[in-house]
């Protein structure tokens, strides 16, 4: 018998079963890779598809994959897909290989059109093969809960069997670990389904994930004496705790009354005094409030972070493949570097391949460029005040500029684009006048002055750095924005002019198209352009060989901020921290490794 | 008998306000979307984390269910519709909300994950921040009627509704109460795009169902006690008395649900410090205000 859906749920398909088949077919809900964010730019909107955006795996039946993954996402992506409760599906659009996950059930091209066909045919099968008798399993290496014997008081002392530590002769306790860090596992209640192992805040899985929430080790923070066992509610056991070593809070075991002090006992001191559980919990690469992709781990402290772990280049994404290409192709291929800007990378590297041939485009060409570019900083921008929005519970911000957005983005030339100036304007005055909106966000995110930053983070601070100041933006009468803060108040204020501006760019450039390149032979073995991107701005130098790109070195913006993620949310409490990583809008895809 | 039609009203209701809910959410109003979205979580399944307390994970729905449903018994729906017309009424709305917080908690601790037991711990605090504000304005609303009977608070408004007579204390009540059912902006303890849902994170399948009719079925009461208590009950012209509690309770029920959209989340310390530094004085000043007015009419 064939299974018509990749994740149906073992169960007969009596006839109540198929009404509430029936049921789940008509309320689709998704969990998006790598975000909504990537979807948008893209062009898919889910919403007017039919489909509601979930923002937890645990309450999404379909798995949507936008676009082509990176190495790092495709796991993140298994562990979500692993935590979503069947029946459950998979749609990929426009995605590549998708391994490890299952085959997606559906498969369509980044288009509306397609993606509106493609949920009918979704709804079809969930339809009728919600439940099967046969429900095909899906256990990867990355999910796979695994025990491992530590030493309490030596952690490089690891075994896989039970015993005792050579070094003190302690008994090795157990400990879990999946996919050679660990996840929060789970039983499914009564299914018999053998997959639903990762779990928990997981969701938002770095695949390193999420054990985090178990596996904290403070000796890795230098904290001494809290031992492994800090976990709060277990110290009066120490030394015989069964499975219990971990730092999940509180493991829920009996225990005898314990007074405050003695469970504080040798935990980490915060900044305040006050001694609280320590609990590490992913924040990404998939979290609803983040860039989709990127990756934070917060140390939480009570509901302050303490400490963030922010790794670089956790995408797998790099810019090896790219370093012999053809100069033909290059530019394309720097496009596809980031899907949330495209067309200012793909400038950036015609300006630089037009450099190493020594010559400059026409005016008519540069008009042209600037509407593009100016166009995709507009639509960047509004689809930071979706994202921002989400993560401020202001719904309406959200839904309305994605909506924008993705008019912007579709529009087929520049009186289209201009015809988004009015609803551009009635946004921004609406934000201007939200009450709270600026308490909310006043001296979040703020940075130290000597902060080497760029782009609107930049001119938040009050500082007029702007790659757009000469050449053709001179006779379009260009002025950067410059706004005094250098918060995420200041930020947001920022981009909201400079939408506007860059609408009224476009208008004056009169395209929006991106013209092809015409490139001709390089006279020159390197050449070098800057571009500001929605998020900043970018440096690209490449080497040439004959006709082929043989070296490359690019600077980006969120590069250059990510390192400051640490200076925003550290002693924060979790939203301040979240609206602090997210006023720098970072874009994962350009975080370099 | 009057058991049997107000469960069946307060069905009725929460499934009108569960289509509020969608409408204020998506802005699409869509009649039968409750039905199936209860339907599709019949059929998925309702996993459970992997080292939860399964005491405190498996108690959280059906008490949040229980602690909405509880105040419903001393709200009367028009006169003689009501389960009980216990004589400390107004007092039994104000405890029988507190269950909610205990609810949340237990959602919060139970899986076992960092962003519930966040959620959890955000809407004790929030408790901290609203409670007072649910209890003072009750009283001032007690002392116009003189009496803790819903009923008699509802026909004290005969020549003036409460939300015009104290329009302080409904407007903290309001508040409170969009805070007892964490609605936006206070919805701390789900916060979708901080927490990923908070509380709800770990629920699937029937019991986030549960969880999900409870809410609703919270709103509901709760906008049901603001009627009672601030806009006179079942008194109205022409329509039948239960008619203008649905409506009344209704339009209170589809205010709670909108107004969160157009402002961003409030922070924790705000929700606190606001509460305690200008909810509480505006309260007792509230208390004052109707006891001069009290003494002067007499």
């Amino acid at each position: 018998m064939t299974i018509p859906l990749s994740g149906s749920r073992e169960a007969r398909p009596f006839p109540l079963r198929r009404l509430a088949a029936w049921a789940a077919a008509r309320d689709l809900a998704a969990f998006i890779v790598p975000g909504p964010d990537v979807a948008r730019t893209c062009g898919i909107d889910l919403d007017a598809a039919g489909v509601r955006v979930a923002q937890t795996p645990r309450h999404a039946g379909v798995l949507v994959l936008v676009g082509e993954l990176p190495r790092g996402l495709k796991k993140a992506a298994a562990v979500a897909y692993a935590q979503m409760p069947r029946p459950r599906a998979i749609l990929a659009v426009g995605a590549g290989d998708v391994s490890p996950l299952p085959e997606p059930d559906v498969w369509v091209t980044a288009s509306q059109r397609e993606l509106a066909a493609g949920v009918e045919e979704l709804r079809r099968l969930f339809a009728e093969g919600a439940f099967a008798t046969e429900a095909a399993g899906f256990d990867i290496e990355e999910i796979r809960m695994e025990t491992e014997y530590v030493c309490p008081m030596h952690p490089e002392v690891t075994s896989d069997e039970p015993g005792s530590c050579p070094k003190c002769g302690m008994d090795l306790i157990p400990r879990e670990s999946a996919g050679g860090a660990g996840h929060e596992g789970h039983d499914d209640a009564g299914h018999g389904d053998t997959d639903h192992d990762a779990s928990d805040p997981g969701v938002l899985v770095s695949h390193e994930g999420h054990g985090s929430n178990d596996e904290m080790d403070y000796q890795d923070m230098g904290h001494e004496g809290g031992g492994e066992d800090s976990g709060g509610h277990e110290h009066a056991e120490r030394g015989e705790h069964e499975g219990h070593d971990e730092m999940d809070h509180g493991g829920h075991e009996d225990m005898g009354f314990m007074s405050m002090v003695e469970m504080t006992q040798g935990t980490p001191r915060s900044s305040d005094g006050l001694q609280m559980e320590w609990t590490g919990a992913p924040f990404g690469p998939l979290f609803p409030g983040l860039p989709g992709g990127l990756s934070l781990t917060f140390t939480l402290d009570g509901d302050t972070v303490a400490n963030v772990t922010a790794p670089r280049g956790a995408l797998g994404w790099d810019l090896d493949g790219l370093e012999t290409a053809p100069a033909r192709d290059f530019p394309d291929l720097l496009a596809l570097l980031d899907p949330l800007s495209p067309t200012a990378y793909r400038l950036l590297a015609l300006q630089a391949l037009e450099d190493a041939a020594n010559t400059v485009a026409d005016e008519r060409t540069t008009l042209e460029r600037v509407g593009a570019l100016e166009r995709e900083r507009a639509a960047s921008h509004l689809g930071w005040f979706s994202g921002f929005g989400r993560l401020l519970g202001y719904s309406w911000l959200e839904a309305r500029a994605g909506q924008i957005q993705l008019a912007l983005l579709r529009a087929a030339d520049a009186e289209e684009v201009a015809r988004q100036e009015t609803e551009v304007g009635k946004l921004v005055r609406r934000v201007y006048r939200t009450p709270m909106l600026a308490r909310r966000l006043k001296g979040l995110g703020t940075l130290p002055d000597t902060a080497e930053t760029s782009g609107p983070v930049a001119r938040a601070a009050g500082l007029a750095k702007d790659a757009r100041s000469g050449g053709i933006y001179r006779t379009l009468d260009f002025e950067p924005v410059v706004r005094e803060g250098n918060d995420a108040v200041a930020r947001l204020w920022t981009r909201l002019a400079e939408v506007e501006q860059s609408l009224k760019l476009v208008r004056k450039a009169g395209a929006v198209c991106f013209p092809q390149g015409m490139l001709t032979s390089p006279l020159r073995s390197t050449g070098s352009a800057t571009v500001e991107t929605p998020r900043g701005a970018a440096t690209l130098r490449v080497k040439l060989q004959g006709d082929v790109v043989s070296a490359t070195e690019l600077t980006t913006p969120s590069s250059l901020h990510h390192q400051f993620i640490g200076a925003v949310a550290e002693e924060r409490e979790v939203a301040d921290a979240l609206l602090g990583v997210a006023s720098l809008d970072l874009s994962p895809w350009g975080v370099a490794r | 008998m009057s058991v049997v039609l107000v469960l069946a009203a307060l069905l009725a209701g929460t499934y009108v306000v569960a289509v509020l809910e969608g409408w204020a959410s998506t802005g699409r109003l869509r009649p039968a979307g409750p039905l199936v979205s209860g339907l599709a979580l019949l059929g998925r399944e309702s996993l459970v984390p992997r080292k939860p307390d399964r005491i405190f994970f498996e108690v959280a729905p059906p008490l949040l269910l229980v602690a909405a449903v509880l105040a419903a018994a001393v709200l009367p729906l028009a006169p003689g519709l009501i389960v009980t017309d216990l004589a400390t009424g107004a007092l039994f709305v104000n405890a029988s909300f507190a269950y909610v917080m205990v609810a949340v908690l237990m959602a919060g601790w139970g899986p076992d994950g960092a962003y519930a037991m966040v959620g959890g711990f955000r809407f004790l605090g929030q408790l901290v921040a609203y409670s007072m504000l649910v209890v003072m304005p009750i009283t001032a609303v007690a002392m116009r009627a003189e009496s803790l009977l819903t009923t008699e608070v509802v026909t004290s408004q005969v020549s003036l509704w409460n939300a015009l007579y104290q329009p302080l204390g409904f407007a903290l009540f309001f508040l409170a109460a969009m805070a007892i059912a964490f609605l936006p902006p206070f919805d701390l303890p789900i916060a979708p795009g901080e927490l990923a849902e908070g509380v709800l994170a770990e629920y699937t399948g029937w019991r986030l169902g549960v969880m999900r009719f409870g809410r609703a079925l919270l709103v509901l009461t709760l906008a049901l006690a603001v009627t009672v208590f601030y806009l006179g009950g079942w008194f109205g012209p022409v329509l039948p008395p239960w008619a203008w509690t649905a409506l009344k309770t209704l339009a209170v029920a589809a205010v709670m649900l909108s107004v969160g959209r157009y402002v961003p989340r409030l922070r924790e310390a705000d929700v606190l410090a606001w509460g305690w530094k200008y909810g509480i004085p505006l309260a007792l000043v509230n208390i004052f205000y109707v006891g001069v007015v009290l003494l002067v009419a007499m």
